[in-house]
């Protein structure tokens, strides 16, 4: 039972890099790497995640080359910071309700 | 996917989930802001030990030792230089990764240190030029860097919304307004102890917030 909470970032792991891509100012992308370094978790988790926030549109990617080397950039899109705002305020307002 | 991503995957209750966004974005805070304490205890450092160096050249100024000018002129210099490297670097690790929006105004903002120090210090060398007594040119340099850097954390506070660089940046104003009253050469100690401090201060008070956020 998810309470009406969205299923896309209803998952620990999402829902920290959702976290993560909320502090980043609008109009600013972060790198795959610094991401990663943020949350502690491992490429291939990550890509996974990522991957699942991408496809309900929550995430947009920008890939680029810094010289030769290729660099994935991140942020979150209008509707997945949209979303991020109605999940935590949907959980306040359940805790709310029950204390 | 292996038993810990299913268990990373797996939903906490509401108060589990809201303690999970707080925890990581906190976590944010502290990696992001881990280089703040070390840049202003560099600052502060530079300006304890390159001021009292300047007050220690100059009659009337350190009772226990005499530094020659030049030398001190020259430590001073090379003090603010190692903190400007120092600072480039470290700055460029608070933001490292994040691309976008935010580049102009922050290439602007590290951009205009140097810009303004060469400004505030034509006027210096105008003065020189224009006849100004070397005691008098030891009151305005000190003071024109210290209302430069007061300056520029103000617009620091604006731009990153920090208040704490607006509450140094005001205090640095004051500091440096107020320094040519004491006198030269007691002009220099009064940036030393109190210019120095308040970053001292801010660093020690920057360390501790960021410990408190663990």
């Amino acid at each position: 039972m998810t309470d009406g909470l969205d299923p896309v970032i209803h998952a620990a792991a999402r829902l920290r890099i959702t976290a993560t891509l909320a502090t980043i100012p609008v109009g600013d992308r972060i790198s795959f790497p610094r991401l990663q370094e943020l949350l502690e978790m491992t490429a291939g988790n990550l890509s996974t995640h990522l991957r699942k926030l991408e496809d309900a549109e929550y995430v947009g990617v920008t890939k680029t080359h810094h010289g030769r080397t290729p660099i994935t950039y991140l942020e979150l899109s209008t509707a997945g910071r949209r979303a991020f705002e109605d999940y935590t305020d949907t959980l306040r307002s359940l805790l709310g309700g029950t204390s | 996917m292996s038993d810990n991503e299913a268990l990373e995957d797996a939903p906490l209750d509401p108060a589990g989930m809201l303690a999970l966004v707080e925890a990581q974005q906190r976590t944010v805070d502290r990696t992001m802001l881990a280089p703040v304490p070390w840049l202003y205890g560099i600052w502060g450092t530079a300006w304890l030990v390159g001021f009292l160096l300047l007050w220690s050249a100059w009659d009337g100024g350190n009772p226990w030792f005499r530094v020659p000018g030049v030398a001190a002129g020259i430590a001073f210099a090379a003090l603010i230089a190692l903190s400007i490297v120092a600072s480039a670097v470290l700055g460029s690790r608070i933001n490292r990764g994040v691309r976008g929006g935010s580049d102009f105004p922050g290439l602007v903002y590290g951009v205009s240190w140097s810009v303004c120090s060469v400004a505030f210090f034509g006027v210096g060398a105008g003065l020189a030029v224009n006849g100004a007594d070397p005691a008098l040119l030891s009151v305005y340099f000190p003071s024109a860097y210290g209302l430069m850097a007061g300056t520029l954390y103000l617009a620091g506070a604006a731009l990153f919304s920090s208040r704490s660089q607006l509450v140094i940046g005001i205090i640095v104003l004051g500091v440096s307004a107020g320094a040519p009253f004491a006198g030269q050469p007691g002009n220099n100690l009064v940036m030393a102890v109190a210019g120095g401090g308040t970053f001292l201060v801010a660093a020690v008070v920057a360390a501790i917030r960021l410990r408190s956020t663990r």
